[in-house]
């Protein structure tokens, strides 16, 4: 068996162009490489632009209704009006944001001294967080309180207030670890708990405590006067679409964090990226007509050859086979190469995306190495299919 | 296999030309296992459209052709290629080697699908031909001569029930066409073939047991 190939190879490979097979296998590669690059490269960024902690875009708004004149006071959310957001089709959830209803007090220990300021809380319920700290908890009648503070908070401080009046800059781990006295009052009641941040918040911008916490205390020191909500926060599939944007207009309602210029953002890398691997393809498609081309022109060449073989009690599979090789050795080294060349980028490019998120991504090139692997047999498969084909017109007789 | 017939067969480029006299084309014949045929002709009668149809290379026929009972029109390529490892071996007149192999490589590529001679039963073979200096020589730098020999053996190269020869000796002496018919007739005997031998004029040397013209 190996000798008849390799006579059948040495019979065979006279007409081979190597001209031919090193553009097809240089554009190949380059398609392979652009295409398991792309969908790898989306598939790392995917989390980022969707998951929890988003780096781009926002799939949660939180709505407001604008407050008309001094002193008047917000309009608060009916149940009625919540139950109509939820049945719009393009709002997937919709929470409700719940105020104190009675009098904070947190105070610090600081220099000996006890810094003392008024505050307020609210709510949400916990699926439209975007952190979820491991001691985010509350059980009734707790001394401890959780605490998640808007990361622009402690940037507003850094940044804006500290570096002005000549004081530190903190980070986070310093304000998780700072007891705060926390003091409510209502009802005739003044009781004194601690609270401390347990974590930062990009999505939410106001000072979080946990739901089972608001709803006790709410009772315990509120009036019970007014239930309807301040402020909503709603998830929505895509913060830009139109019929959301008219919905929110004609109802009166604001959205406070205006989502379009990330949402475009996102928009703007999704179509990159696609471009990117259409661009791929393209290369790809170009390439495997150069390959069939090529091999057509081979197989044109040695057709009176191939017609002897089939003559002399070859079958057209075993003539067929060193051409197959032939290509496949040509598709799997190109498949190696460009996912090595793939997984290569990704750790190159991982470290510097998980840095700007802010966390460490997972750099698993399953996605190229499994995209590579669908593409390698699709074009081996056509392969096969035009020698077989080829070979077996040639062999049929006249 | 112990029989080729043909029923009614001739080519269809002949089909529609009257008056044709001929011991093969549309009659009904029967080619058997173990006999030696001879088919006359003179050029252009037809001689090696006969032996592509019974090779299964051509197919422009009307008539039937059958392999024990069974029609041939009906064999896959796959089919074809087993026969032609198996049940019949032919001498192209064309030769149909390979020029860029050496006159071993010619018969080796054929013997390695087949394994049915040893490299020394081979070089037996080219010795008793008179061509055994040619073995690494590339074929298409022999004579016709020896080429023809070349072609035979790698025609010999596999167990056969008919062997074809298309104007086996054309380009040989009689010398050689005698050690040729030799060969062959050993070969013959020793797998119990039938055969069939295609002349223009010259002719081996054998007692046939029938000659047809065409």
């Amino acid at each position: 068996m190996p000798k008849s190939l390799s006579l059948i190879w040495k019979l065979l490979r006279k007409h081979i162009s190597i001209f031919e097979l090193a553009i097809f296998f240089v554009v190949n590669l380059i398609g392979m490489t652009v295409i398991i690059g792309g969908v790898q490269l989306y598939s790392d960024i995917k989390p980022v632009m969707s998951g929890e902690n988003r780096l781009i875009g926002s799939d949660y708004l939180v709505v407001t209704r604008p407050v008309e004149r001094v002193g008047s006071g917000g309009k608060r959310f009916t149940a009625e009006d919540i139950a109509e957001l939820k049945s719009q089709e393009f709002i997937a959830d919709v929470g409700a944001f719940t105020a104190s209803e009675y009098e904070v007090y947190g105070s610090i220990m600081f220099g000996g001294r006890r810094l003392s300021t008024m505050l307020f809380f609210e709510s949400v319920p916990d699926a439209f967080l975007d952190v979820r700290p491991r001691e985010w908890e509350y059980n009734a009648g707790d001394d401890f309180i959780p605490i998640i503070l808007p990361r622009n908070y402690l940037n507003l401080y850094n940044f804006g207030f500290s570096s002005t009046q000549q004081l530190p800059q903190i980070t986070e781990d310093v304000i998780k670890r700072v007891e705060l006295g926390i003091s409510l009052r209502g009802n005739g009641l003044i009781e004194d708990y601690t609270g401390r941040v347990v974590g930062f918040s990009d999505r939410i911008n106001t000072i979080l405590v946990p739901e089972q916490f608001m709803v006790w205390t709410n009772a315990r020191y509120g009036e019970g006067e007014n239930e309807d909500a301040t402020r909503l926060i709603i998830e929505v599939d895509n913060p830009t679409e139109p019929e959301l944007v008219a919905y929110i207009n004609a109802n009166g309602y604001e959205i406070e964090n205006k989502p379009a210029e990330s949402s475009k953002a996102m928009q703007v890398v999704k179509v990159c990226i696609v471009i990117i691997v259409c661009i791929g393809v393209v290369f790809s498609l170009l390439s495997l007509i150069i390959l069939t081309l090529s091999i057509y022109l081979l197989l044109q060449k040695n057709v009176s050859k191939l017609e002897n073989l089939v003559l002399i009690g070859y079958t057209p599979a075993r003539v067929a086979l060193p051409y197959n090789l032939l290509t496949l050795i040509l598709n799997i080294s190109i498949w190696v190469i460009s996912t090595t060349m793939v997984v290569v980028a990704q750790r190159l490019y991982i470290g510097y995306i998980s840095q700007m998120v802010g966390c460490e991504l997972p750099a698993s090139p399953m996605v190229a190495i499994c995209v590579g692997a669908l593409f390698t047999a699709v074009i081996i498969a056509f392969n096969f299919y035009i020698i077989n084909r080829k070979i077996r017109e040639i062999s049929r007789k006249r | 296999m112990d029989r080729i017939t043909l029923k009614g067969v001739v080519p269809e480029i002949f089909a529609s030309r009257d008056g044709i006299s001929s011991d093969i084309w549309l009659r009904e014949v029967s080619l058997e296992r173990g006999k030696r045929y001879l088919v006359r002709a003179e050029s252009g009668t037809g001689k090696s459209s006969l032996c592509s149809y019974i090779y299964g290379q051509r197919g422009d026929y009307r008539g039937t052709i059958l392999f024990d009972n069974e029609d041939i029109s009906r064999y896959d390529s796959n089919r074809w290629s087993g026969i032609r490892q198996k049940q019949i071996s032919i001498l192209f007149q064309e030769l149909r080697l390979f020029g860029e192999l050496t006159a071993f490589e010619n018969v080796w590529i054929k013997n390695s699908i087949t394994n049915f001679k040893s490299r020394e039963e081979i070089f037996d073979l080219f010795e008793q031909l008179g061509i055994a200096d040619k073995l690494d020589g590339r074929t298409d730098r022999l004579s016709y001569g020896q080429q023809q020999r070349v072609a035979l053996i790698r025609a010999l190269c596999q167990p056969f029930s008919f062997l074809l020869l298309d104007e086996p000796i054309s380009h040989l002496d009689d010398k050689n066409s005698d050690v040729m018919r030799d060969v062959i007739l050993r070969e013959v005997v020793k797998q119990g073939a039938g055969m069939i031998a295609t002349s223009i004029g010259k002719q081996m040397n054998i007692d046939y047991d029938l000659c047809l013209n065409l």
